[in-house]
C-alpha cells in the first residue's frame, strides 16, 4: 500500500526518459505560450488561448514529475494571486482611460492612454496589455483546477487505503 | 492576517463598485442606434438640385449609379423616400443569389445635408469591417472586435474563468495542512 500510494505522489515513478523530455519541453511550451499571447494582435492567437497553453506547462510537470515535486515550483499562495492579478490588470487598463483623460473617455477606451503619440497606436498597445491580463487569468485558473484536482484525488485514496487498513 | 482580510474585502468592493460604473457606462459603446453603428458614410457626395425630385419619383439618377459603380460597391435596384430630406436605397437579389441575402435588403441611406446628396451605409458590422484597421492599427480583424469594441463582453468573460476557478478552490481545496511527501 505504500508503494502505491508514492507512486501517485511521484507521477510516473521518477521514469527518466519522461522526466528528461518534459524538462527539455517545458520552456519552449511556456515561450510558445508568450508568443501567442503577444501575437494575438497580428495574426491569430490571443490571451485564452496563450493562457491555455501556458497551463498546459504546468499540467506536463505535474504528470512527469507528481504533484509533491511540481507543486513546490509552483506554489499555490502565488498562483491566487495570479487570479486576481489578470482581472485587475485588465480592469485597471479600463479605469486608467478615465484617470488619464480627466473623466472624458469611456471606460476600456485605449486611445486615451498616453503610451505614444497617436491615438490608434495607444489603442493597440492597450489591447496588448488587455490580452497579457487575459493570459495571466486563464493560466493561473487552468493551473489551479488541475493541481486542485490532483490534490483531492490524492486524498481520497489516502482515504480508501486508511479504511482498507483499519478493516 | 488581519490586514490582509481589511485589503482583501478593500479589493473586492473596489472591483465591485467599477463593474457597477461599468454596467452604468455601456450604453455610450453599445447603443445600436448611435450614429456609427447604424450607417456609414461612404464620402459619395452630389449636388441635390435635380436629383432630388427623381429619388421622390422612386427613380435612381445615373450618376448616382455611376458613382456606386465606380466604388465596386453592390448597385440599389428602387429607392424609398423616408421623410424630407432621407431616402433609402434598396437591393433586390437576383434569383441565383437568394441564399446569400434571402430577402430584399436595405442597404443605402441617401440623406440631404445643405444642398448636397450624401450616400451613407447600413449595418454596424461594416465599421468593423472597413474602418477597423486604422482606427486601432491592429491588423487582425477577431481580436480587434473581441478586445476593443466588445471589450465589455471579454472583461466579463474574464471574470466568468475567475469565477470558475475561486468555485473550484472552495470546492476542493483542502484546509488542512499537506501532508509532507513520504
Amino acid at each position: 500500500m505504500d508503494t502505491e500510494k508514492s507512486e501517485i505522489g511521484k507521477g510516473r515513478g521518477g521514469d527518466v526518459i519522461v522526466e528528461t523530455v518534459s524538462r527539455l519541453m517545458v520552456p519552449f511550451i511556456q515561450l510558445f505560450a508568450l508568443y501567442v499571447i503577444i501575437h494575438g494582435a497580428g495574426g491569430p492567437g490571443g490571451g485564452f488561448q496563450g493562457g491555455v497553453i501556458f497551463g498546459a506547462s504546468f499540467v506536463l510537470l505535474v504528470i512527469a514529475f507528481g504533484i509533491v515535486k511540481a507543486g513546490d515550483r509552483f506554489p499555490e499562495a502565488v498562483n491566487t494571486a495570479f487570479f486576481s492579478l489578470g482581472v485587475y490588470i485588465y480592469a485597471g487598463v479600463g479605469l486608467l482611460c478615465i484617470i488619464l483623460s480627466l473623466g472624458v473617455a469611456q471606460y476600456l477606451n485605449y486611445g486615451f492612454i498616453p503610451l505614444t503619440a497617436h491615438f490608434e497606436e495607444n489603442r493597440a498597445l492597450g489591447m496588448d496589455l488587455v490580452e497579457i491580463g487575459i493570459g495571466i487569468t486563464v493560466m493561473a485558473v487552468i493551473t489551479s483546477i488541475f493541481f486542485n484536482l490532483v490534490w483531492k484525488r490524492e486524498e481520497s485514496e489516502e482515504e480508501v487505503g486508511e479504511k482498507e487498513g483499519e478493516g | 492576517m488581519k490586514l490582509i482580510s481589511l485589503s482583501a474585502l478593500f479589493f473586492v468592493i473596489f472591483l465591485g463598485v467599477l463593474f457597477i460604473y461599468v454596467a452604468e457606462d455601456i450604453p455610450a459603446f453599445g447603443d445600436p442606434y448611435s450614429a456609427p453603428n447604424k450607417y456609414v458614410n461612404l464620402s459619395i457626395s452630389m449636388d441635390a438640385a435635380e436629383l432630388e425630385d427623381n429619388l421622390n419619383k422612386g427613380v435612381i439618377p445615373e450618376s448616382l449609379m455611376d458613382k456606386i459603380e465606380e466604388r465596386r460597391l453592390p448597385l440599389p435596384s428602387r429607392v424609398e423616400p423616408i421623410k424630407e430630406g432621407e431616402w433609402d436605397a434598396i437591393i433586390i437579389p437576383e434569383e441565383e443569389e437568394q441564399d446569400f441575402y434571402p430577402k430584399e435588403q436595405k442597404y443605402y441611406l441617401i440623406k440631404k445635408e445643405g444642398d448636397k446628396l450624401w450616400v451613407y451605409r447600413y449595418a454596424p458590422i461594416i465599421r468593423y469591417i472597413e474602418e477597423g484597421h486604422h482606427e486601432t492599427e491592429v491588423p487582425n480583424m477577431v481580436t480587434y472586435i473581441l478586445a476593443d469594441y466588445r471589450g465589455y463582453d471579454t472583461l466579463g468573460e474574464t471574470s466568468v474563468i475567475f469565477t470558475a476557478g475561486v468555485a473550484v478552490i472552495l470546492l476542493l481545496r483542502r484546509r488542512e495542512k499537506r501532508p509532507e511527501a513520504r
